[in-house]
Formats: C-alpha cells, sequence, structure tokens
C-alpha cells in the first residue's frame, strides 16, 4: 500500500520539480537536517535534564522559555525531511529503518502532548529547589530515549533494511 | 603524504572500520559522530543565544554545566572523527573541504575557550554578559554551523 503511494507521489508534479532540482538541494537540505537537528536536541536535552532534576534551582518555567528554537529546529527537520521524502519516496517507505524513526517520533509527540496537557501546569508551579515528581522524571527519560531512538533510526537509515541505494 | 594517508587506510584498523561486515563497525561510528556532533553544538548554541539576549530570565550560571556535555561530545567526536578518518583517508585527506572542516572546528574550540572565560572564569557567572561575550557567541554560532556544513560536504565536494 505504502509503496504504491510512494510510486503515485514520485510522479506527482512537486516531486518530478525536486527530483530534477539543482544538485546541491540535497545536500543543502541534509546540512540543515543536522543542524536542526542539532538545535532540537541541544533545547529539548536542556529541560529533560532540567525535568530529571539539573539545575534544579532555575524555575522550570525559565528554562521552557528555550523552547521556541526546539521548534525551529523540529520545523527546519520536518521541512527538509519532507523534501527527501517527497524527492525519493520509495528510499523511506520501502525501508523498516525509516518505519522505526517514525514510530520514535510518535512516541516522542506523544510524550511532548501528555507533558503539556497533563503535567505542563503542575510542573510550571514546581518551586525552584524542589525535587521533580516522579511521572516528570518519567516523561523527561522518555523524550531523551525516543530523541536517541530518532537520531539512531535516521542515521542508521541507508545501512539498515535499506534496499534502494541511499546516499551515506 | 599520500603513501602514509593510504597505509592508514589499509591498515587493519582503517579496513575494520571500513568494511567489516556488522553494523557496529562504519554505521556506528557514523551514528556517534552524529551523537556527539548533537551534544557538541546543541549546548553551545543554547549557550550562544543566552548571551544574545534570549531567555534572559534563565541565570547563566546555571548553564556552566554545558561545558561538561560538550567536553564529552567533543571526545566522542575527535575519537569517532578519527576512526572515520583513518578508513578513508586517501579519500579524505586529499578533500580542501575536509580541511575546511578541522579549521571550522579549531576556530570553533578557540572561541568556545575564550566564551569559556570572559563569562565563568570569574566565580559565579554575571547574569550581565561581558562587552565581548557577544561577538564570541555570534562567532561561535556560525563556526559550528560551518563545521556541520564542511562535514555533511564531505560526502560531495570531489
Amino acid at each position: 500500500m505504502f509503496l504504491t503511494f510512494a510510486s503515485w507521489l514520485h510522479k506527482t508534479p512537486i516531486s518530478i520539480v525536486l527530483q530534477h532540482q539543482v544538485a546541491w538541494l540535497w545536500p543543502f537540505c541534509e546540512t540543515l537536517h543536522f543542524a536542526g537537528l542539532a538545535l532540537l536536541l541541544g533545547v529539548a536535552g536542556m529541560f529533560d535534564l532540567r525535568l530529571l532534576g539539573f539545575m534544579k534551582r532555575v524555575p522550570i518555567s525559565v528554562v521552557k522559555e528555550f523552547m521556541p528554537w526546539a521548534l525551529v529546529g523540529f520545523t527546519l527537520n520536518l521541512l527538509t525531511g519532507m523534501i527527501f521524502i517527497v524527492s525519493e519516496p520509495a528510499q523511506y517507505f520501502g525501508n523498516p529503518t525509516w518505519w522505526l524513526k517514525v514510530t520514535f517520533l510518535i512516541i516522542a509527540g506523544l510524550n511532548a502532548f501528555v507533558f503539556e496537557t497533563a503535567y505542563g501546569r503542575r510542573a510550571a508551579a514546581l518551586p525552584a529547589g524542589e525535587d521533580t515528581p516522579t511521572p516528570l522524571k518519567i516523561i523527561a527519560a522518555v523524550s531523551l530515549i525516543s530523541w536517541a531512538g530518532v537520531l539512531w533510526a535516521g542515521r542508521m537509515l541507508p545501512f539498515l533494511g535499506a534496499g534502494v541505494g541511499a546516499g551515506l | 603524504m599520500e603513501e602514509f594517508l593510504l597505509r592508514l587506510q589499509e591498515s587493519d584498523f582503517g579496513v575494520w572500520v571500513s568494511s567489516a561486515p556488522t553494523l557496529l563497525a562504519y554505521p556506528t561510528i557514523l551514528m556517534l559522530h552524529t551523537v556527539g556532533l548533537a551534544m557538541v553544538v546543541g549546548p553551545a548554541w543554547v549557550l550562544d543565544v543566552r548571551l544574545l539576549g534570549y531567555g534572559a530570565r534563565l541565570p547563566i550560571e546555571s548553564l556552566r554545566g554545558a561545558f561538561r556535555i560538550m567536553w564529552i561530545g567533543f571526545v566522542i567526536n575527535a575519537s569517532t572523527g578519527i576512526a572515520l578518518f583513518v578508513s578513508e583517508a586517501d579519500d579524505k585527506g586529499l578533500k580542501w573541504i575536509f580541511w575546511a572542516k578541522l579549521a571550522s572546528i579549531a576556530l570553533a574550540l578557540i572561541v568556545t575557550s575564550r566564551l569559556r572565560r570572559a563569562v565563568f572564569a570569574g566565580g559565579v557567572a554575571s547574569d550581565v554578559a561581558p562587552p565581548n561575550a557577544r561577538g564570541l557567541a555570534k562567532a561561535s554560532l556560525v563556526l559550528w554551523l560551518a563545521a556541520i556544513t564542511a562535514g555533511r560536504l564531505m560526502a560531495y565536494v570531489k
């Protein structure tokens, strides 16, 4: 089913435009994908460490002020990632490792959603210096592990499960 | 020079990294190089945007720990970088883009150590960043981006 979708996508005008784009588009997007990764993990990682009990004297709401930068990194990676997928859909849809990456992304997303909806207010109200409750520590650990999973699966794409010759 | 690079590449270790039939060789080393990248550049950029005035309620002192993460990331990347280089020494060592990457990293490290001295050397870091910190933070942002860019282009530039 997904491979049918992939071959349809590959023939759409937007995909054809991207496939015949200037040669530097792909390396350019890859570079942005790595820069976005550093920005996202740098900021989200700092927030997770705070929830785990590091930098305890700083209120969680203050650390959270940096989150827009994580969102910049995430958006950068979503856009460049979509350019990769639309250009070469089969390379991704046909690779189980890419589905693993998507799974880790969904876990990271759901985890962030649970934090926002169920614990956001509680975290913001936590006085500086106080130990973070266990649920928040679990959320932080799940976040760190799932982002590490995204990175691991992403970087393993060309080596693990790749049927189509992918660029390293 | 070329003979030396070729000897490196064809050493047992070089050949193991490039062609051992296991995911633990080249793929895992390359993956760890990306983990190290995030550990070095991520905290560096957080510190840079803070020093440029963003998120001013965050005490600069609370970012002192960033250097420990960056240091671990740097050790990971220096070692995985050496392994990756050895495995393709005769190719990468002759590319100008590889030397551009090393130069960017060298400059970024100099800027980072100056920044650390300017902001964190005199006891508890002040929340008013010293005047030269802004320039250093901008240089750090740009130089780490240059290192990432040159690193990625190593796969493309002939």
